[in-house]
């Protein structure tokens, strides 16, 4: 076939533009990092601080491309395994709020992220075994 | 949905990924619809139609549910 597969090309599209986000990320957070320590005033803290969300803004639009680019089976998977992650992640900091007030100690919002993260990539296999 | 996807697929002598191809979907969503596991949108149905020069109910079985 002359024509690419777009779903095809989605996943390496999507994978290019994955790598060069992470790159720019790391290379982003050395300079805020080692920027911050040289004691700012705090208007340029927090907009050093902020800097490393431009590469992440770029991850963001790079899975959502992907989402939109890949077939309606696939798509369907991602969406269900995301809503399975979100809704797991809503229990466990619905939990650890719990406990919290018991006496564990404070986390950060960072956790949550993760937890979604770490959730959707670890739903994504059970989702797609339905559909095998 | 029970569907002849995989008879006329073989009639043509295709493999999934060749279909996969033609339709622009993954593999795994051609396995899928083979399977029965998955029934496909409408848009995707024509699609297929216009693939294998065959009307839409003649692919698909709307009296099964399961594959």
């Amino acid at each position: 076939m002359n024509t690419p597969n777009p779903t095809a090309v989605a996943g390496r599209r999507y994978a290019t533009e994955f790598s060069i986000s992470m790159v720019a990320y790391a290379v982003v957070l050395i300079i805020s990092i080692t920027t911050i320590e040289h004691g700012l005033s705090p208007a340029l803290k927090l907009v050093f601080a902020l800097l490393p969300l431009i590469p992440i803004a770029f991850v963001f639009a790079a899975i959502v491309r992907y989402m939109s680019s890949i077939d309606e089976l696939q798509r369907r998977i991602q969406i269900e395994s995301l809503s399975l992650a979100a809704g797991i992640t809503a229990l466990l900091a619905i939990t650890y709020g719990f406990l919290e007030t018991v006496g564990l100690p404070h986390l950060s919002a960072w956790y949550t992220y993760a937890a979604v993260m770490v959730a959707w990539l670890i739903a994504q296999p059970f989702v797609a075994r339905r559909y095998r | 949905m029970r569907n002849r996807i995989r008879v006329l697929r073989a009639e043509h002598e295709w493999s999934q990924a060749e279909v996969a191809d033609r339709l622009g979907i993954a593999r795994q969503t051609i396995n899928a619809l083979e399977t029965g596991k998955y029934a496909p949108s409408l848009p995707l149905a024509f699609k297929i139609s216009k693939l294998f020069k065959k009307p839409v109910e003649e692919i698909f079985d709307p009296a099964s549910e399961e594959s």
